[in-house]
Formats: structure tokens, sequence, C-alpha cells
């Protein structure tokens, strides 16, 4: 497979999984708070933030933030490169770049979203659209991974669109753990002064914005906290949307691409499994004592697998 | 207008023009008669909504094409007209052999013309006619491209006239493009209409790209055993993208561009994720200047540095050759019926229509005295851009189109106005159906010992009334096109 079209073929994969995880923060969040349990959390304001910082473009000062503004920009303004229309418009031009290697069924439904995103009304979706556009957003990307699956050579391509996806959902799991975890700070910070209830319903909606709700209910019956909610997201292999899973599949479809039964010091294959047999002999306590830094670290090496990866596979 | 009325009801008739559907009396040509009547039984709501859906078909399949604005790029989708345009076996046959032995006779000339130019000196077509061209490439002399192909790929443009005969209106062979619209066209009707394919025996139009992996195939360079066979592209924001994707992807080849490639040691390589790897036939889709910085335009940057030293060391094959432009010059195209006799001694199967070329001293003072009877076409241009309609010139267009003559002779023809058949097409603004004038672009491979013409053609539709230009630049769209096997 060419190196560029490899190149095309990661991002569509990443780019796609990304749109998802925006989409559904959004959603979550938002409607999360209609009638969350304490004056912060159902704050418009402190919603909004949230979203912006989940997304890298956090909010710093006290100026009050535009419903409509924020919503726009993250959902369908083509200007901010971390909206969702954005994603779906650079996952469709990845996809045309390597037209010819993937399925028709495969870029029939990819350019079936775009034409959705693309023609999807600003006016509508800030006044009454939020659950409808994001709920297909999150559809758009489950057919997608569908097709994926089903419709495609089991070969280097489809490795390095799984390498993609799985790269940026451990990213996006972690972005948005750091942005939850924000929150609860926040929330804690003010409990001390006053008698705000207990942060445990942001801990469900961190588990829901990452679809793991009822199954980490399933897993572990207390309230979700803290350490439990961190353990489950972040160090258990059991739930699918869990960063050492991620990292577990990266490790499956690298192994594909690399020929070496003994691969080099210096190759992506040694950085990849060198990272997650750290991660996955961590224990979550350890993680919890400076959870800032672990956050910046995973990020890290998250960054430095995708660099390695263009140096050796797409002559980046 | 009622939209429950039958789709048809409106149909105007013109009695000067050929029309392929209706005969003179206004009745339904027995041909078109099953067709027709299934046609006929939709109502306009109907049909509006058919016509809806195969748009969608076209949009969601991303088979569109980029049109550039001043501040933005927009998407658009070739429009596609649901009736189909049939022609039957005994036609189909006449139009076959005679675009086979257009492609033969221009490679062979081609092949005369980088060599020993025997043409020339026996007198059938001037020198000055060959030097002055832009297209040939001295680089290509007494160079034998392998397999001795030099036109690959052709496209033959014919009109049919109002005396009932096809006429070659263009040889391409330098890129054609326009075969993903005959296949895609197929495609969309069959999802809209799928009931009318039962009615009538068509040949298919799903072998193409197998039949252009294997004429690729034939002539790979000597000493290669299966040759690797890529198609290069401009890039994604090539208006012709769709297409090469289409064709790669049903070769089951890598589509690259021109970054993707490199050549070391007379050799050339594309770059893979598991190291480089040796390309042996390219299909390229790129224009002949832009190839090779090293050769030709030193400002590409969609070319490969070395690839035509490669070519010429016998290290890849280039499809099409470069320099096929000299042959597919329409100041060449008057000659192609000599060109026929001179290489093949046969009669030309299909007609030329008569050309007057204004680097001849009669022919120019003909063309300049009679500009509203003729067409004016620039040498080398495609895409129907700088043809002049005389008929529809103001007079002082005309002075502006005689000046223009005046100044470059040698860079345009004149052609008589020639009668372009019509067809039964959609017309969405006035919801129903209208005649307009078609032509038919045909797909003829040629390669080492081995041919093949495609068995349909690409039907273009001048979609504005009265229209003879149908260029899908220009406004035009197309049309499903069925040979019938019986």
């Amino acid at each position: 497979m060419l190196a560029r079209v490899a190149n095309n073929l990661f991002w569509m994969g990443r780019y796609i999984e990304r749109s998802e995880h925006v989409a559904r923060y959004l959603c979550v969040n938002y409607f999360s708070s209609l009638d969350a349990p304490n004056e912060l959390s159902q704050s418009r304001q402190f919603v909004l933030k949230s979203m912006l910082f989940m997304v890298g473009d956090p909010h710093n000062d006290e100026s009050d933030l535009k419903e409509s503004d924020v919503l726009f920009n993250i959902g369908l303004n083509a200007d901010k490169p971390y909206s969702i229309i954005n994603c779906v418009k650079l996952a469709r031009e990845n996809a045309n770049s390597a037209r010819d290697l993937i399925s028709t069924e495969l870029y029939e439904a990819i350019n079936k979203f775009y034409h959705y995103v693309l023609n999807y009304s600003a006016d509508f979706f800030v006044a009454k659209g939020l659950y409808e556009f994001t709920t297909h957003v999150m559809e758009f990307t489950a057919v997608l991974k569908a097709k994926i699956t089903s419709t495609l050579l089991y070969d280097d391509a489809y490795s390095i669109i799984r390498l993609g996806i799985s790269m940026d959902r451990a990213t996006q799991v972690i972005r948005i753990i750091n942005s939850k975890y924000n929150d609860i700070q926040l929330i804690e910070a003010k409990k001390e002064k006053s008698t705000l209830p207990s942060s445990s319903l942001e801990w469900c909606t961190l588990l829901r914005c990452i679809e793991s709700y009822d199954m980490m209910k399933r897993y572990d019956k207390d309230a979700p906290k803290s350490i439990n909610t961190l353990d489950f997201l972040i160090l258990n292999p059991k739930c699918p949307k869990s960063v050492i899973n991620s990292l577990a599949k990266i490790v499956d479809h690298i192994q594909v691409l690399s020929n070496d039964r003994k691969p080099a010091k210096d190759s992506t294959i040694f950085l990849v499994n060198k990272i997650y047999n750290d991660y996955k002999y961590k224990y979550i306590e350890e993680i919890e004592i400076d959870f800032k830094i672990f956050i910046e670290k995973i990020l890290t090496d998250l960054v430095t697998i995708s660099k390695k990866m263009e140096k050796e596979f797409f002559y980046i | 207008m009622e939209k429950n009325l039958p789709i048809f009801s409106s149909y105007t008739f013109d009695d000067k023009l050929l029309d392929e559907v209706f005969d003179k009396n206004k009745n339904v040509k027995e041909i078109y008669q099953t067709l027709f009547d299934i046609y006929n039984k939709h109502s306009i709501s109907d049909f509006e909504a058919l016509n809806e859906y195969a748009k969608t078909s076209f949009f969601n399949q991303g088979i569109t094409f980029q049109v550039y604005g001043n501040n933005e790029t927009k998407e658009k989708i070739f429009p596609f007209d649901l009736f189909p345009r049939i022609i039957d076996k005994k036609e189909w046959d006449h139009i076959e052999s005679g675009v086979l032995q257009r492609s033969k006779a221009l490679n062979l000339f081609l092949r005369d013309l980088y060599h020993d130019q025997n043409i020339i000196k026996d007198g059938i077509i001037p020198k000055e006619l060959i030097e002055s061209s832009e297209n040939y490439l001295k680089q290509m002399k007494g160079f034998d491209p392998p397999g001795g192909v030099y036109n690959h790929i052709s496209g033959t443009d014919l009109i049919k006239h109002s005396d009932g005969k096809y006429y070659v209106l263009e040889d391409n062979i330098r890129t054609p493009s326009g075969v993903s619209y005959v296949i895609c066209n197929r495609t969309a009707l069959k999802r809209a209409l799928f009931g009318v394919f039962d009615k009538y025996k068509i040949h298919t139009v799903t072998d193409y790209s197998q039949n252009l992996l294997e004429i690729m195939e034939t002539v790979k360079p000597n000493g290669v055993d299966k040759p690797t066979c890529v198609v290069l592209t401009p890039g994604i924001f090539n208006s012709a993208y769709y297409e090469h994707s289409y064709l790669a992807k049903g070769m089951g080849v890598e589509l690259v561009e021109g970054r993707d490639l490199f050549v070391k040691n007379s050799f050339v390589y594309m770059k893979t994720i598991n190291g480089p790897k040796k390309v042996d036939v390219i299909y390229k889709r790129i224009d002949d200047a832009f190839i090779d910085p090293e050769t030709f335009n030193p400002e590409s940057v969609l070319g490969v540095p070395g690839l035509f030293s490669a070519y010429k060391e016998g290290n890849v094959c280039l499809v099409n050759a470069p320099g096929t432009g000299v042959a597919d010059d329409k100041a060449i195209y008057a000659y192609m019926p000599k060109i026929i006799k001179y290489y093949l001694d046969e009669k030309p199967i299909l007609n030329n229509v008569h050309t007057y070329h204004c680097s001849i001293p009669e022919d120019l003072k003909y063309v300049l005295k009679n500009i509203p009877k003729l067409v004016v076409k620039p040498v080398d241009e495609a895409g129907g851009y700088g043809i002049s309609i005389g008929s529809k010139l103001s007079k002082k267009e005309i002075e502006e189109v005689k000046e223009t003559i005046r100044k470059s002779p040698r860079k345009y023809i004149a052609q008589p106005i020639m009668s372009l058949s019509v067809h039964s097409t959609y017309i969405e603004d006035k919801k129903s159906f209208e005649p307009r004038h078609v032509d038919l672009r045909t797909f003829t491979l040629l390669g080492k010992d081995k041919n093949y013409v495609l068995k349909s053609g690409l039907t273009r539709v001048a979609l504005k009334k009265g229209n003879l230009i149908v260029n899908s630049s220009q406004g035009g769209g197309s049309k499903d096109t069925w040979v019938l096997k019986n």
C-alpha cells in the first residue's frame, strides 16, 4: 500500500472516531445538566466551558459564553478545526484520497454522512437540533465502523484504519476523562464552601460520555466515584472503550504492518509494545496520586507513537 | 402544468432535426416503442421523484466534479438523464469497426511521425503541419514504446447528422475521459428503473476496467513477467479524480500521485508502507507537459523527475505514450481519410466532417467569407472551449472571430455546422421531456496483439435548448447508452 494513502486511511479512521466522541460529549453533557442536582453542574456556563475544554479551546476568562456560538463552533463551524463538521469533512477528504482502496459501501456511507452534516441547518442545530444532530452523527459513525469491519479486506489497509480509530479513541477518552475530571475538581472545590451534593453525578456523566455507564453498572454495583470509574475507563480490559483496550488494539494492528519477528529498538512496534506493557501493569492508586501528570504523560505517549508511525510508514 | 399528466404530454417536434426517438410523423420509432410505453406510464410527479432519486444516488456515490468559483469550490453532479439512448446491432457494428479502424491508423501514423515520416515524404501530410504542432515531442523521435503502441486508449466523438449517418467530430488520444460515467450511468439507471432492463437485451459495460488492465499488461516492459500497473492522477482536486479512482479500483491497482513515485537507476518505484516497489506500466492522467519536470515543464509538481528517461530506457511503459497529441490535433483530423488509406489501404468506415484548414490560403479565404455557416474550432483545445458557432454570433463577434483567425491561422479549423441529432431528454425546469442535441464518445483500447471497444459510449446531451455544445464544462449532461445484442 502507498505510504501516502496509508496516512490518509489512518486519518480517516481518526476523524471518524473523533466526530463520534465530540458529538457524544456535547449531547450527554448538555442533556444531563438540565436536571443536574447542584447549581454548578446545572449552570449552562459551566457546561459550555466544559465542552470547550474538551475540544481543546478552553474559555479561561470570566466573560459569559453565548450558548448558540459555542454549539455552532463545536458542531457546524467549518472554520474551527475541532468542529464535528470539520472532522467529517476531513474524514471524507482522506477517504477520497484512498477511494480506490476502500469498498464502495464504505465510501458511500462516508459520503452520505458528509452530505448529512454539510446540509444540516446551523440555525436549527443551535435552537432545536442538538439531540437529533449529535445522535445522527453517532449513528453514522457506528454504520461506518460496521462497514469497515464487514466490507474491507483484513489486510494492511484495514489495520491502518483500525490503528487510526484506536489511537483517536484512546486520545479522546483521555481528553474526556480529563475534561470531566476538571469539572469535578471545580465542583469539589465549591463543595468545601457550601453543601453541594456529591459529585457522583459527574462520574456518571463521564461514563455516559464514553458510552460505558451501563456496563460499569454491571461490572461494579457501587456508585461511580473517582477510583472505580477511572480504573474502569483506563485500566480495565473488559471495558471496550478503556484506554488499555485501545492500546492493546494498537499493538495488534501494528503487528500486521511489521514483518520483523524481532523488531528493532527504534521501530514503532517496539515502542508501542513498550508503552502498552507499561500501562498494562499500572494500578489505579498509583495513577490517582497525580492524575494531571498521568494525563499529560499518556497524551505525550500517544503523540510519540503517532509521530513514530508517520516516520516509519507514511514517510512524513 | 398538471402533475398527473403523462411525462411526454408536452413533447415538441422540430422537422428540421433528426429525432432519434420519434419519426417524421411524430410516431415513436420501433426500437424505442417498449421503452417509451414504460416511461410514458409515469406521471410528471412520479418522474420528478425518480429523477431526484437518481441525483441523490450520484451524490451519495460521490460521482461529482468540482466547480471552482471565486470564493468557494462547489461539488456538482454531472447531470444524468434517465431516458437511455439505444443503438441497434447493425449500427453499432458499423461504429465499432469504424472507431477501431481509426485507432489503428492513428497508431501507425504516430509511429511513422516519430520515425521515418514516410507520410510526409510521400506528400500526403504537409511537413509544416507537423513541425508547427506544439504537441509534436521531439524527445519521442526514434523511440519505440513497449509493444509498439502509442494510443492505447482512444475516445472518438461522433454525431448522427440529419442524413442519418454517423460522422466523427474528433479523435481524442491524449487522455480521453468520461468512461466512468458510462458505467455509473448504467448503475444509476438500474437503481432507478430496473424494470426496463427486462425488455431489452443489451451489452454490459462492466468489463471495461478488466480489459484496460489486460491491455496495460500487454505493453509491459521487456523482461517483466507480471507487471505492476498503476494509475497516475494529478490528485483529488482534479475534476476527473472520480474517474481516476474508479479505474484504479476497477483494475485493483494503486492510484498514485507524482509524489508517490521516484526514479532510481532509471527504474520507477512507488513509496509503499513496506518500502519501494517497482512500477512497470503507468496509465497517466496527467498532461505530457507535466509528467517529468526534468524533461518537460520544469515547474511541474505533479510529475516525477526522471520518469521520461526511465521510459526511454524501456523500463516503464506510459499509457498513452507522450506525444500522441500531435495526431489528435484538429488540423490533422482533416487528413484522417488519407491517413487511413495510406496505412491500412482501406476506405474510411466512418465519415469525416469536411474541414477547412485556416493555414491553407484558399480555405482561409472561404472561412473568412462564410463564418455564419461554419463552426470555428481551435486545433488544440478540449472540453468545448474556444469554439465559435457562426450562426449564433453577432456581427461584432464575427469580426472578432475573423481577427483572431487572421492572427494565427494555424491554430484554427472550420467545419460546416452539423445538425446533431436530438434525443428525448427530461428537462427539470420544464418538468417535461424535450428534444435535445446529443453526441457519442466511444472508447477503444489498443494493446500488443489485443484490442477492445466498449460496447456502449458516453452519450452527452446539451441541456440548453438549441445548444450544440455537449461538453460537461459547458452545461452538458449524459445518458446511459444501450447497445443491443441482436
